[in-house]
């Protein structure tokens, strides 16, 4: 398994913690609006993840073999958060779009921390170890 | 309508960056990969994070111009 098979496996993990806590909070809290909207957040962002790591999976095996890839699937991804926009404008009683729009850029926040802390864990080693 | 318009501009140019910002990225990182296939792990990793802090920022203006709209 290479490093980027184990990075988004982490990211996912990741993901995952997030959406189980805010179903937590949406469970035993009074801030129903406020989890709820992040949850419809996470699982649109979470979809995006998914969907470009997919995508760059596609696009690396392709570029090895020497063949090209159609799509880079950005509109989906567009798409997507469009979609969670008009459901949160449509229904303004039961989202809080703070707390959507919070909730969709989760999975760059769990990247760039990852990032961190993976590249931290790399170049502390010395060349050799 | 001008909230039409506005949101139309708004996204559009978010897009027009999006697709500059992902050609580089991409396009660098096919052009590694096929040189040096075994670097695909370490390449792909960089060209995902690459990928995705340059596609935050269009999906927040899809957002804004949604809201506007």
């Amino acid at each position: 398994m290479n490093n980027y098979s184990v990075m988004i496996n982490r990211q996912r993990k990741w993901m995952l913690y997030l959406l189980a806590i805010s179903v937590i909070g949406w469970g035993f809290t009074d801030y129903q609006v406020i989890f709820q909207s992040l949850i419809i957040g996470i699982v649109a962002g979470f979809f995006n993840l998914f969907l470009l790591q997919k995508k760059i999976d596609i696009m690396g095996e392709k570029a090895a073999n020497n063949q090209t890839a159609k799509s880079f699937g950005t509109l989906s991804r567009f798409a997507a958060a469009a979609l969670v926009v008009v459901i949160i404008l449509r229904y303004p009683e039961q989202f809080h779009i703070i707390a959507a729009v919070v909730g969709l850029m989760t999975p760059y926040l769990v990247i760039m921390i990852d990032f961190i802390f993976s590249s931290k864990k790399t170049t502390s080693t010395k060349r050799g170890e | 309508m001008t909230g039409a318009v506005a949101a139309a501009i708004a996204v559009g140019l978010a897009a027009l960056g999006a697709g500059v910002g992902n050609g580089l990225i991409v396009s660098r990182t096919v052009e590694g990969i096929s040189r040096q296939p075994e670097l695909r792990g370490a390449l792909q990793t960089t060209m995902f994070i690459g990928v995705a802090l340059v596609e935050a920022v269009p999906i927040i203006a899809v957002v804004i111009a949604f809201m506007v709209m």
